[in-house]
């Protein structure tokens, strides 16, 4: 009369813990997950072979709208690679400003990751309270670039303005609140027991396979590899900065979430360097009229607050626009790692498994 | 013991439920009695939200002092959109030694609001203004233009035609 069968079901494509359009296909023992496969590209746009279409100076737009929660890290990234493919040197106050607003975006996409995924596993009041943070963050986005989401922060060669008055002041002010804030999540989290059942323990993933599937991040910097690529191949102004690379051993979802506030308490530290050591001059280096690419190509890998962003560009003689375009998204190959962190879990901690990833769909489809 | 001790006496709740109830302390006995410098969130419609001096909002052609519109039709704008919605056709003018755009479209549905437009042109003759309620009922009022029915794209923008605050 009963037979025992394995169930298949979908996650998503429209599920509020999916963090857009992602699809899972779950195959279920009962609440046991035997097989978890990630479905993507709902949100497929072409975003390379746009930017191949477009000048050099054109495709910057996109790079804003692959991770939507962490523009300015992507427009670094973008403007970087760009300028180590036409070897322009960009002042040095004008990397100084990259790295603050660098680092502030890195707070923003942090503060995101931190309320969703406590909303995901249970807990609402740190989703209202890290978006009051994240407000502030937002508001000096507008104040330096005059949009709040998709920046456009820099430009090839440096920025197109300089920091806006009173811009010193916004900082000051959110510096001085925001270790209470911290503070403040974790008292809510840390030590809650709810937090702790759903997180200790759930979505393991060991070092060996992090390496082994090219996870970066601090899904890696959690099993206990201290890489960043901040640390490995400074760039921006982070060779003069000091701060250090947190890391847990522990390896799963609780690990994470320690991993992810130390650094944001590092984030603070740079940013506060940042204003103390911000040195006078210009912030845009002299460009020439037409920018024409020599052949060769560029790969520069940049830490996002999500892992390694890379930009692959090559460039055609003579020509405004890169012959080949790619990106390495984090978000992407960190989402690779899902199947592993799930199999075998309960169906209820895939929920926990998706939010420690923080995956955003923009990114992974392109 | 000492985890059984932890287990029954719910410190952990009570620690959160400390930060909680700061909060709602703080609103509730400052509520409505203008003790708080700033409430962190608006109510929208009837406080409008303040723009920094930098805000992109909607394109605005310029006019000069003489009332004459200031663009000349050097075609730098519609070169750098990275999603061509701006059209010029270049046409002559009495008593004007530079050109004259006889048509300056902009489709305001594609724009994405990145500035480079205001940042490529050498004669500071648009901008972007702080305009931020964008929305409307019909596409054809996306179609933005020398002329039209108050979608023109001079200053004083047509602000308000859709604004809630407005009604």
């Amino acid at each position: 009369m009963f037979k025992n069968e394995e169930m298949e079901i979908n996650l998503g494509p429209q599920h509020p813990s999916t963090h857009g359009v992602l699809r899972v296909k779950l195959r279920l023992d009962g609440e046991t997950i035997t097989h978890c496969r990630p479905v993507i590209g709902y949100l497929h746009r072409g975003v390379e072979k746009i930017c191949e279409n477009q000048t050099f100076f054109q495709g910057q737009v996109w790079t804003d709208r692959m991770d939507y929660c962490s523009a300015v890290a992507n427009n670094l990234g973008w403007a970087e690679a760009n300028e180590k493919l036409f070897g322009i040197t960009v002042p040095r106050r004008a990397q100084y400003i990259r790295t603050l607003l660098n680092e502030f975006n890195r707070l923003a996409s942090h503060l995101i990751w931190l309320a969703t995924h406590a909303l995901d596993i249970g807990a609402m009041t740190v989703f209202l309270y890290a978006f009051r943070e994240r407000e502030d963050i937002l508001d000096m986005n507008e104040a330096f670039c005059g949009s709040r989401l998709t920046t456009t922060a820099f430009r090839i060669g440096g920025l197109r303005e300089d920091l806006p008055p009173g811009f010193e002041k916004l900082v000051k002010k959110f510096l001085a609140k925001f270790p209470t804030c911290i503070e403040e999540y974790e008292n809510l989290l840390s030590e809650n027991r709810i937090w702790k059942k759903r997180t200790i323990g759930v979505a393991k993933l060991s070092a060996e396979d992090a390496i082994a599937m090219g996870v970066t991040g601090p899904v890696l910097r959690a099993a206990g590899v201290p890489y960043d690529i901040r640390k490995a191949f400074p760039y921006a102004a982070y060779a003069e900065m000091d701060f250090e690379v947190p890391t847990r051993t522990e390896a799963d979802t609780y690990a994470r979430y320690l991993v992810r506030m130390a650094e944001m308490r590092q984030s603070a530290r740079i940013i506060q360097q940042c204003m103390d050591g911000m040195p006078e001059g210009p912030v845009m280096a002299k460009l020439p009229k037409i920018m024409r690419a020599e052949v060769n190509e560029v790969y520069h890998a940049t830490e996002a607050p999500k892992g390694e962003i890379g930009y692959y560009l090559v460039g055609e003689k003579g020509s405004g626009n890169p012959y080949r375009f790619h990106v390495r998204a984090p978000g992407f190959i960190n989402l690779q790692s899902l199947p592993k962190m799930a199999e075998g879990g309960l169906i209820a901690d895939i929920v926990a498994a998706i939010g420690t990833l923080d995956i955003v769909l923009g990114e992974i489809d392109r | 013991m000492n985890k059984i001790l932890r287990t029954l006496i719910p410190f952990d709740i009570a620690k959160g439920l400390s930060v909680t109830g700061k909060h709602f302390a703080k609103v509730f006995f400052t509520a409505n009695r203008r003790k708080v410098p700033f409430h962190i969130v608006s109510e929208y419609p009837e406080v409008i939200a303040k723009v920094q001096p930098r805000f992109r909002g909607r394109l605005t052609l310029l006019k000069d002092e003489q009332g004459e519109i200031k663009c000349v039709c050097c075609l730098a704008c519609e070169k750098i959109c990275p999603t061509q919605v701006i059209t010029i056709d270049k046409g002559k003018k009495e008593g004007r030694k530079m050109p004259f755009p006889v048509r300056y479209d902009f489709e305001m549905e594609r724009c994405i609001f990145c500035e480079f437009c205001v940042e490529s042109c050498g004669f500071d003759s648009i901008i972007l203004n702080h305009q931020f309620e964008l929305a409307a009922y019909n596409r054809e009022d996306f179609s933005l233009g020398m002329e039209g029915l108050g979608q023109n794209m001079y200053e004083p923008s047509p602000v308000g035609k859709f604004s809630v605050a407005d009604d």
